[in-house]
């Protein structure tokens, strides 16, 4: 259902008048004018040379920059000759609106899907708006799977340093590939393309009031495209260089947002997931390719005695959080010598699956479990960068693969766990991992 | 001497009579109010009683823990319980009350208008000291969990003082609400209060002027002295 209030009159103006489009790109943004004309141009050049005859609209939605953000979008032109693009059959229409609600993220995309329901857009893909490596060859990427292949959703698969993205690594992939079934690697990454039915399905869901809106978004729209049943697939970006963001600060804010969103969505979602066994390889678009890429320093000695401190000061909280024997195995971690500080993939996925029940429980305020997760995501980290020192990022990518593995093997665990009255459903006959399609 | 018997004696025994056939009437009265509020207490004490098992309550001051705070006090029964029991003899209590005041004796009405003037001061203490209790507990976790993140070695220390002071004032509330040494209590909080601030200021400003000095450097530059930066990108 079209919601009135969510577009500015002079938007309301502008869809009327483009109509409908096949294309549609979103980029939200919040004071980026350093960066935002690249991105525009990146898009313009991508949507002329490879959808060409496509009505391609880019839609800015931004959140009240003070920084003259807009101005730089709409002056943002693409040299089609130096980019040897000679072909551009259709022009391309820019909307810059600001977005109402909840100021973040997913206010910025509700807008978009909005956009995009108006214009009944074919195909859409959102891109983050301080993007220093993004391509044209971006667009193609992010949208023909979608025009040309019939998927719905297609996530993005960046080349990263193997220390690079450690919530993702340890938490986000290992957790969403058992639960979902579908091994997305990069589920919160941040660009994606989407189908204009499911940006339908997006808007109809009653999240843009919660913190969802605020920055559970990429998570969100990840789990709801494989829970109902979307063809999903990746696209391999190469690397994702964006403006750095502190990278201390506040982590287990972080933690907050990212596990926060993880465990919720577990809670709406369990009738997908816990009848759901093992998991499906998902279709990789684009050429892959490996280069170096910048080293990153990492402090273990800092991440352990974090952990240590946490075993601490922390063992009442995490009492009430992890079953007995899981806390107990933290125990001989207390005083080991730093190169045999190891957190076994068993121990960090009860300690997961814990974690998770324990939110579901409510066994204390939900933001203090959150935050108590941080020395223990820390100690996490920490091991695996002992583990994997001398190792290739292929290498680290192969104990990636076998952490994963062992949380799919222990998933009957968290079920028991999850509804200890229900143990019986675990009878219940797996669903097929087949590729279904998106449920109306 | 049959008239000195019937003046001395009879007389005063008939008044009294007289006085006691006369308040009868209210005895009765006092009987009956006294027998609906005890039927009423019952009543009353049992329908909370279970009104609070069938809304979970427990299990809310389980996940609060409160429960574990009662337990660790000696006390095994369930809230539930002791609020159906509470309520029972609240209710006697105020039937009691109100069947004495029946008696019409000035005294006694004089007590059971001080007494039920009380009751709402009571109350409040007795909810300001929960809420107290809850808040404490809250704040303390919170405070221990965000110093435990940030690396601060006093963290337990800290998130038992914030517990404490949080308790502290919710008992000074407490005892205002009751009225018991009100200017005492406030008074001595203050100075306390006071006090603790400003041997604070002088020991870091003055006294400690070095120590402050370096642990200040210590702590904000923490990460500086490490050997290595954490390039680390979590997400």
């Amino acid at each position: 259902m079209e919601d009135p209030t969510l577009l500015t009159p002079e938007t309301e103006g502008l869809v009327q008048e483009i109509g409908t489009s096949d294309v549609l790109v979103g980029i939200p943004s919040y004071n980026n004018a350093d960066t935002i004309g690249h991105v525009v141009r990146a898009v313009s050049a991508g949507l002329a040379k490879y959808f060409p005859s496509s009505r391609a609209v880019l839609v800015n939605s931004d959140g009240g920059s003070s920084d003259r953000t807009p101005e730089v979008v709409r002056q943002s032109i693409v040299d089609f000759g130096a980019m040897l693009i000679s072909d551009r059959q259709s022009p391309l229409h820019k909307i810059i609106t600001p977005y109402h609600g909840i100021p973040g993220k997913g206010s910025a995309f509700r807008t978009i899907f909005e956009i995009a329901r108006r214009l009944q857009a074919r195909a859409c893909a959102v891109v983050d708006s301080d993007l220093r490596s993004i391509t044209p060859e971006w667009i193609e990427l992010l949208i023909r799977p979608i025009l040309h292949e019939g998927y719905d959703y297609v996530a993005p698969y960046y080349l990263r340093h193997k220390y690079d993205g450690t919530i993702t690594n340890s938490i986000v992939y290992p957790l969403t590939r058992c639960l979902y079934g579908y091994r997305i690697r990069q589920p919160i990454g941040g660009d994606f393309g989407f189908s204009g039915r499911l940006a339908g399905y997006y808007l109809d869901k009653h999240v843009w009031e919660s913190d969802v809106a605020r920055f559970g978004i990429d998570i969100w729209m990840t789990t709801e495209a494989v829970a109902s049943g979307a063809r999903v697939c990746q696209s391999f970006l190469g690397a994702k260089i964006h403006n750095p963001k502190d990278p201390a600060a506040d982590l287990s804010a972080m933690l907050v947002q990212v596990a926060g969103a993880l465990f919720s969505l577990m809670e709406e979602h369990e009738a997908v997931w816990s009848t759901i066994e093992g998991s499906a390889p998902v279709k990789l678009f684009g050429f892959q390719y490996e280069v170096g890429v910048e080293p990153v320093h990492v402090n273990v000695d800092t991440m352990v005695a974090s952990f240590r401190q946490g075993l601490a000061d922390l063992e009442p909280i995490w009492r009430q959080m992890l079953a007995p024997e899981t806390l107990e195995a933290l125990f001989p971690l207390r005083d080991c010598p730093l190169q045999a500080f190891h957190i076994a993939d068993e121990l960090w996925a009860h300690l997961i699956f814990d974690a998770a029940v324990a939110y579901r429980r409510y066994v204390m305020p939900r933001e203090h479990l959150l935050k108590a997760l941080t020395p223990l995501y820390l100690g996490r980290t920490a091991s695996f960068v002992l583990e994997t020192q001398g190792l290739t990022s292929m290498e680290a990518e192969g104990r990636i693969e076998t952490l994963c593995q062992t949380f799919e093997k222990l998933k009957p665990y968290l079920i028991a766990r999850w509804n200890p009255r229900e143990k019986d459903r675990n009878a219940v006959e797996p669903t097929s991992l087949a590729e279904p399609e998106l449920s109306a | 001497m049959r008239q000195f018997g019937e003046t001395a004696l009879l007389e005063p025994l008939q008044a009294l009579g007289k006085q006691i056939l006369a308040l009868l009437p209210n005895v009765l009265a006092m009987v009956i109010i006294l027998s609906a509020g005890w039927a009423a207490a019952w009543l009353v004490g049992l329908l909370v009683q279970r009104l609070l098992r069938v809304i979970g309550f427990d299990r809310i001051c389980d996940r609060l823990g409160v429960t574990a705070a009662m337990t660790r006090g000696g006390v095994k029964s369930d809230l539930s319980d002791l609020i159906g029991r509470g309520v029972y003899w609240g209710v006697l209590i105020f039937a009691a009350v109100a069947a004495l005041s029946v008696l019409n004796l000035q005294p006694i009405k004089e007590f059971a208008h001080s007494f039920l003037a009380y009751i709402p001061h009571l109350l409040m203490s007795a909810l300001i000291l929960l809420i107290g209790y809850l808040l404490s507990n809250f704040v303390s976790q919170a405070v221990l969990i965000a110093a435990v993140n940030a690396g601060f070695p006093l963290a337990r220390l800290v998130a038992a003082a914030s517990r404490w002071g949080v308790q502290i004032v919710a008992i000074a509330m407490a005892l205002e609400q009751l009225g018991i040494a009100r200017n005492i209590v406030a008074l001595g909080f203050g100075i306390t209060l006071g006090g603790v601030v400003l041997a604070a200021a002088i020991a870091f400003g003055l006294g400690a002027k070095d120590l402050a000095k370096e642990f200040l450097e210590g702590r904000l530059s923490r990460s500086q002295k490490s050997a290595v930066q954490d390039d680390l990108r979590h997400l």
